[in-house]
């Protein structure tokens, strides 16, 4: 079926705008669509969403990860193989981390990191063919907010919601940040690592991530104010 | 050509929380549930260099593994694996797991189109949708679309159909007793035209989460 930009799409429809008229113009096309002889083609269920000039991407509902290159992820160190560490970040495979893409770090003065730690890092290398590569270092060899998430709690949530709410546009952050201190890393693989003062906070914070999911922005401003309110004691 | 009457369908996406994609439906009385995993690891003798490993599970209400059931996972692993784009994963394995709840004729259909949505739910990859139709032929000659259970067990023939959603093209096809080439000809024809109402169904369940998501 013919679908334009806006609309609700199934895998197998194709989007006439896209495919590019004259050999000058160039289109950009992200994840859920894919080029085949004739049109684009859309892989995924959602809506095809457009930013100018020439970008177009799928917005879908996912749980599983699907490593892609540059994307901040938050994953679990599951062994130390010699010089470089197996860390699950939800993908079909374990990515390899090694242990000299931290700041400052030597082959004498290799980083402290246990089985069992929560780490983000970016992913410098996703190939559908290859084991993805993660680093803790930007390329000027600083750590940024990469690295060890110590203490918080970490939990999973749809790829979608992770989306959602990194979106400068959703208002739930703008909301949160307001009410009570908290640190919080998300990781595009579809885990959240959050840190509060109490656990009373924390588990506030968990439940008002998870809780937009499928709230529109107006809900989700309401609902911050709830859980606000109930945290300040003024509901019971 | 739109006055064909489909059992009624209901449908909920994401009905299981731990697996990647799941669907419940409804076609008439007959209900399935169907639930997706990966792409995930899977052993090395299973992987193949060149595109995702589809397993099928089909789960019937008795619970015994039979033959027949043997014959359903084989229509629907080589139906959804036309479906998914398993070269965008290669060396990792999808698992579809289908349980039959409720059977009152239409088993099959119901289940193509249970593991469709399922796969849509899931986000994994797909060349196109999948939308699978029954027909039967009575004693008289007559054709029946989505027959009952009695209708379909009194049948002469009985054939199913599973089309895309690109082109309505035939993606499998497969019959049971005697009929003329010219009843299978327009039996192919009503499924194919009532194939769009489907697709329209699929449609408007995911509109129903897209705009929030």
């Amino acid at each position: 079926m013919k679908v334009s930009v806006g609309d609700v799409v199934l895998p197998g429809d194709y989007c006439e705008e896209i495919s590019p008229k004259d050999e000058k113009s160039r289109v950009v096309i992200g994840p859920g669509l894919r080029k085949e002889v004739d049109h684009v083609y859309i892989t995924k269920a959602g809506i095809l969403k457009k930013k100018n000039p020439h970008t177009y991407w799928i917005d879908s509902y996912q749980k599983r990860y699907v490593p892609i290159r540059g994307e901040n992820v938050i994953g679990i160190v599951t062994q130390k193989a010699g010089d470089i560490f197996r860390v699950d970040i939800g993908g079909s495979t374990t990515a390899a981390l090694s242990f000299l893409s931290f700041e400052g770090a030597t082959k004498k003065n290799r980083p402290e990191l246990q089985v069992g730690d929560i780490i983000y890092a970016k992913l410098v290398i996703a190939s559908k063919d290859m084991e993805p590569e993660l680093v803790c270092v930007d390329s000027f060899g600083h750590k940024g907010r990469l690295g060890v998430l110590n203490d918080g709690f970490m939990f999973k949530c749809p790829i979608n919601l992770v989306r959602k709410i990194l979106n400068p546009k959703c208002p739930l952050l703008d909301s949160l940040k307001n009410e009570w201190p908290f640190e919080m890393a998300a990781g595009m693989n579809g885990r959240i690592w959050i840190k509060a003062n109490s656990m009373r906070e924390s588990i506030a914070l968990g439940n008002a991530i998870l809780g937009a999911e499928f709230l529109s922005d107006s809900d989700i401003k309401k609902m911050c104010n709830n859980i606000a309110a109930i945290l300040a004691g003024h509901v019971s | 050509m739109q006055d064909f009457k489909l059992k009624p369908m209901k449908c909920e996406l994401n009905y299981l929380s731990k697996s990647d994609g799941s669907a419940i439906l409804s076609q008439g009385d007959t209900v399935v549930l169907a639930s997706v995993n990966g792409p995930m690891d899977i052993k090395t003798v299973n992987q193949s260099i060149e595109k995702a490993t589809l397993e099928v599970l089909f789960c019937s209400k008795e619970g015994k593994p039979s033959v027949a059931d043997r014959y359903k996972e084989n229509i629907i692993r080589h139906t959804c694996e036309t479906a998914i784009l398993g070269c965008l994963y290669p060396r990792t394995g999808i698992t579809l797991t289908i349980q039959e709840l409720e059977n009152y004729g239409g088993l099959l259909t119901c289940a193509v189109n249970c593991a469709c949505l399922a796969l849509i739910n899931s986000g994994v990859g797909m060349r196109h949708a999948v939308a699978a139709l029954s027909c039967c032929v009575d004693g008289a000659g007559e054709l029946v679309l989505e027959p009952t259970h009695a209708q379909a067990t009194a049948a002469r023939a009985r054939l199913h159909f599973v089309f895309d959603s690109r082109e309505k093209s035939l993606v499998t096809g497969f019959t049971e007793g005697t009929f003329s080439e010219g009843t299978y000809e327009e039996a192919l024809a009503r499924c194919r035209a009532a194939s769009d109402l489907v697709f329209a169904f699929y449609r408007d369940i995911v509109s129903n989460y897209c705009h929030v998501i």
